[in-house]
């Protein structure tokens, strides 16, 4: 077990590693540079700019080629470096720390939303297959993972905070994090983001849990004298959780990143994704890389976390 | 008889699915007595372990209810008893031994945790007693190492260990009546011999009454003390274990006998009987046998024969001895 | 004699690809799923709204400032203008009209001839995207388990990598870097989406190399390409067929968020793009952001109950 996490987080080394030469070669022979946002300033105000420029890149080191900035990004970051954000004015560090905050809050609350609402009724409509409860569920799965989760946030905000005047039109920042108001802000957000996942589960929940309902363990189960409540909560919900944990981690990795940074944007969060967003188009290399290196790592964490998860889940798995 | 601690009486257990109404267990009457094995024998499909289930109301529902019949067990019957009382008798009454033990264990689970559960739900008792208990019945079963086979889960264990831990499960509780539904249909040869091995003992040692379901008649030989022979969900003949093999009075049953293989003939060719089971959704009319039976009158299309003694010990539900016993009045 | 028998094999090989009575079956099966059906009419309609539409309506990008903000037929809103004057507020109530039965936005565009563009955008690229991803998929997922070895080795992990990258992220870096057209959004989706069609399509195909007619066809002398072709890409063709509609909503919605952060097509006008423009006037012209999430959510849905339609008739153990 343990040599396995130790190749797995040397893997998970590599992968990051690949990901972020992409990323690095990409952003540096995109069309732009990073001075440019500097360079329109003083254009306008009439100095010498091509002096300017020079200068600048001499500063930072955009003169060298390629190859040279890339071992030297490398050579900082490995040092803990990493960079100078152009469009801040400031180190990357500190603009991802003032930042990553917001998208963990955002991420982490529509998350357990998601998860103990959509687990809770994906188990029930499976307990009441084919009721009026379960075609209730099943329409509203459906119509939960077809709705763009952006347009949601908009119409969300349409309706409680333009037309019922319940929520502030936009994001208070002077609230501290974890504060009452703060989170009464964030209801909004979470459910824009969390609908999509939570009628997700509601439908993984459901079939996993239909697929064990009639295993003929359960009917053991039922045998032995267990009540109801044990023979559906204990003997029927484990068997139904291990491929429900893949997915809800799959889901937490790819899906609720992208989700979350829209999310962010609709309704002006100053979290990663506006942050790496606003990168973008400024052409923010060190910002866009360090956005992505975290994501990536993020996502291969949890991956590494999920298959740690499932041998205790499922005791017939074993690594090597 | 007296000392039946178990009567079913005319049981219907009916499944309602989309292509029309399965009658699997279609007016099935026992009983069962203390201390003794009754087998269930037929072909499959023929109803006999949807019978099983049903008298612990096991079956998946919806589709399937009991439309009529009664299982009384201690003056109670279990057919439109309370799911508390229902609950009371699973697993400490009457206990099932499943074909299958590789999917009647759950695989998630240990062996330990799936047999003090059952303990505990049964039994006021703390934990260590409960292990010492389930450990005392794993011994019985002749399982080696017992108290390191209880920390196993079932995918650890062979097929043979997981069968007797699954006998050593259902006896946890000190069931009344074991029924033992094909217990050794999913095993190979030694382990059947071993697992009927542990049937025996079990009658012996503690005159259990096991209700054994088997389509084997060689292992009906071997073990019970009654025979009943089951077609299209229905008892067709009930006989203790000798009368039926030596005068076996239903064709269908003759029929099964026949179909023995003899060591001492040495036919080319194994005799069995012609047609096929009857279609569950779609029964023949009068006697579900008439159509594969070489004997059949005209009256066993049209009206349905009901089990009827022919001696002190001997039913059977053919037109050939009810006609008889309507000359003989 | 030849020309015959080369003819029959011509035909013995389609029939491997078509079979009449196979596709009939499944269109039995199909129709019998309501939900599916409804799905497929919508998506009928939207085709040829997308098609036909352009022939009967105005040209989205015409604006006329005059009829700005006007309302859906059969709805209207209050406008008070302040007059400097006379100190007074005049209110006038603007009504629907028949000529702009959707109403018209803030630049005074007509909202129905916007929507119709939106459905053609959001088709296109959902069809040559979804291909494209399918495509790549298919090939890297039928290569990879049938080749095995060092071949399967690199291709997933290579896929590992693909599937770690913050997806949203990468779309948005590349349409900046490339400029926001068309084609380039067409491409990076398609280019990007495969992953998950390439691991599906490989284990399918995985379990499939090892069953007997495989074996039976190997033993026969058949070619690998012959095995691949005639054998292993017809049965894992129903799995790609529900696979490319179920991943159509995935990338329509991709295009609409890349429009609605405003990195869509500036010379077209798709759903998400009216969107962005919308999400500026919840409070006085709500039509514009509702409109096109509703087209937008209407198509995912159709997709996502066809597929899963799709999805239950080529399952032989589903109960329709």
């Amino acid at each position: 077990m343990r040599n396995y996490i130790i190749k797995r987080l040397f893997y998970s080394v590599i992968i990051a590693w690949g990901i972020l030469t992409v990323t690095f070669i990409l952003l540096r022979i995109g069309p732009s540079s990073p001075v440019d946002r500097y360079i329109l300033n003083i254009a306008a105000r009439g100095s010498d700019v091509e002096s300017v420029r020079q200068a600048i890149e001499a500063r930072y080191g955009l003169d060298k080629p390629l190859l040279e900035q890339y071992f030297d990004y490398m050579g900082n970051l490995l040092q803990g470096n990493w960079g100078w954000s152009f469009s801040a004015s400031m180190p990357v560090m500190d603009l991802i720390g003032s930042h990553w905050i917001y998208s963990f809050q955002l991420i982490l609350l529509s998350t357990i939303f998601a998860i103990l609402l959509g687990i809770g009724l994906g188990v029930l409509s499976a307990v009441k297959q084919n009721t009026r409860f379960d075609y209730a569920a099943s329409i509203f799965s459906f119509i939960g993972i077809s709705i763009p989760n952006f347009w949601l946030g908009l119409m969300l905000i349409m309706a409680f905070a333009v037309n019922l005047g319940m929520f502030k039109t936009y994001y208070d920042t002077s609230y501290s994090i974890w504060s009452l108001e703060n989170l009464r802000q964030l209801i909004l957000p979470v459910l824009a983001l969390g609908t999509g996942e939570l009628a997700g589960y509601v439908r993984y929940t459901r079939s996993s849990m239909l697929d064990n309902l009639h295993k003929e363990f359960v009917t053991t189960a039922r045998a032995k004298g267990l009540p109801e409540r044990t023979v559906i909560g204990k003997h029927v919900f484990r068997n139904a959780m291990l491929p429900l944990v893949t997915i809800i981690m799959f889901d937490l990795g790819s899906v609720v990143f992208g989700g979350a940074y829209l999310t962010e944007i609709v309704f002006g969060i100053p979290g990663l994704g506006q942050v790496s967003f606003n990168a973008i188009f400024a052409n923010d290399y060190a910002v866009v890389v360090a956005v992505t290196l975290i994501s990536t790592f993020l996502v291969l964490f949890i991956n590494l976390a999920t298959d740690i998860l499932y041998t205790y889940l499922d005791p017939r798995i074993r690594y090597e | 008889m007296s000392d039946a601690i178990l009567k079913v009486d005319n049981l219907k257990t009916w499944f309602y699915t989309r292509r029309g109404t399965v009658k699997a267990v279609n007016g099935m009457s026992y009983s069962l007595n203390k201390g003794e094995c009754l087998c269930l024998v037929g072909e499959s499909g023929c109803g006999k372990s949807v019978s099983a289930l049903s008298l612990l109301r096991l079956f998946d529902s919806p589709p399937g209810r009991i439309v009529e019949g009664h299982v009384l067990y201690k003056g109670v019957d279990l057919v439109n008893c309370t799911p508390g009382h229902l609950r009371s008798v699973r697993g400490k009454d009457i206990a099932l031994v499943f074909q299958n033990a590789q999917a009647a264990l759950n695989p998630v689970f240990s062996i330990e945790d799936q047999m003090l559960e059952q303990i505990k739900v049964h039994y006021d008792i703390n934990n260590r007693a409960a292990i010492a208990k389930a450990q005392t019945l794993l011994e019985e079963m002749m399982i080696p190492a017992p108290e390191r086979a209880l920390k196993m889960y079932p995918h650890q264990m062979s097929g043979g260990m997981k069968q007797r831990a699954m006998i050593a499960m259902s006896l946890s509780c000190d069931p009344e009546i074991l029924i033992a539904d094909e217990p050794t249909t999913a095993v190979d040869v030694t382990i059947r011999a071993q697992i009927m091995h542990i049937f025996r003992r079990l009658k012996t040692s503690r005159n259990m009454s096991i209700i054994f379901i088997t389509h084997d008649l060689s292992l009906v030989r071997e073990i019970g003390d009654r025979v009943a022979v089951v077609y299209a969900g229905k008892v067709v003949e009930l006989a203790p274990v000798a009368k039926i093999m030596e005068e076996p009075a239903h064709p269908y049953t003759r029929g099964l006998i026949s179909c023995l293989p003899d060591i001492s003939s040495n036919l080319n060719r194994l005799p069995s009987i012609p047609g096929n089971t009857p279609n569950p959704l779609d029964l023949p009319p009068g006697c579900a046998f008439h159509p594969r039976c070489s004997m059949a009158m005209n009256i066993c299309s049209s009206n349905e024969p009901f089990l009827t003694g022919i001696a002190d010990d001997h039913m059977v539900a053919c037109h050939l001895y009810n006609a008889r016993a309507g000359e003989n009045k | 004699m030849s020309e015959l028998k080369e003819q029959t094999r011509k035909k013995a090989r389609l029939s491997v690809y078509f079979n009449k009575r196979l596709a009939s079956y499944y269109w039995e099966r199909l129709k019998k799923h309501k939900l599916a059906m409804a799905g497929l009419g919508f998506i009928g309609f939207l085709i040829l709204l997308a098609v036909l539409g352009p022939f009967f309506t105005q040209d989205p990008t015409y604006s006329d400032f005059n009829i700005a903000n006007m309302p859906p037929l059969g709805f209207s809103r209050q406008e008070s203008v302040y007059d400097i004057k006379t100190d007074e507020f005049t209110t006038t109530v603007i009504s629907g009209r028949l000529d702009h039965p959707l109403g018209t936005d803030s630049k005074g565009r007509d909202m129905l001839s916007m929507l119709i563009s939106g459905a053609r955008i959001s088709l296109l690229v959902g069809l040559i995207a979804t291909g494209i991803a399918i495509f790549i998929g298919s090939l890297i997922g039928v290569l990879s388990a049938y080749l095995g070895g060092w071949v399967d080795n690199v291709l997933m992990r290579f896929t590992d990598i693909m599937m770690t990258f913050p997806f949203f992220l990468l779309l948005v870096l590349i349409v900046f870097l490339f400029g926001p057209s068309l084609a380039i959004i067409v491409v990076v989706i398609g280019l990007t989406g495969w992953t998950g069609a390439a691991r599906l399509i490989r284990s399918e195909a995985l379990s499939l190399r090892t069953r007997d007619f495989i074996t039976a066809s190997r033993a026969l002398g058949a070619s690998d390409g012959r095995v691949m072709f005639n054998h292993l890409i017809p049965n894992v063709a129903s799995l790609i067929i529900v696979m490319s509609t179920l991943s159509i909503p995935g990338v329509i919605m991709a295009e609409a968020a890349l429009s609605f952060i405003g990195m869509g097509d500036p010379l077209s006008t798709s759903w998400g793009t009216i969107l962005n423009a919308g999400q500026h006037t919840l409070d006085t012209a709500w039509w514009v952001a509702v409109e096109p999430g509703i087209m937008l959510f209407l198509t995912v849905l159709s997709f996502n109950f066809f597929g899963d339609g799709l999805r239950d008739a080529f399952d032989p153990r589903a109960i329709i």
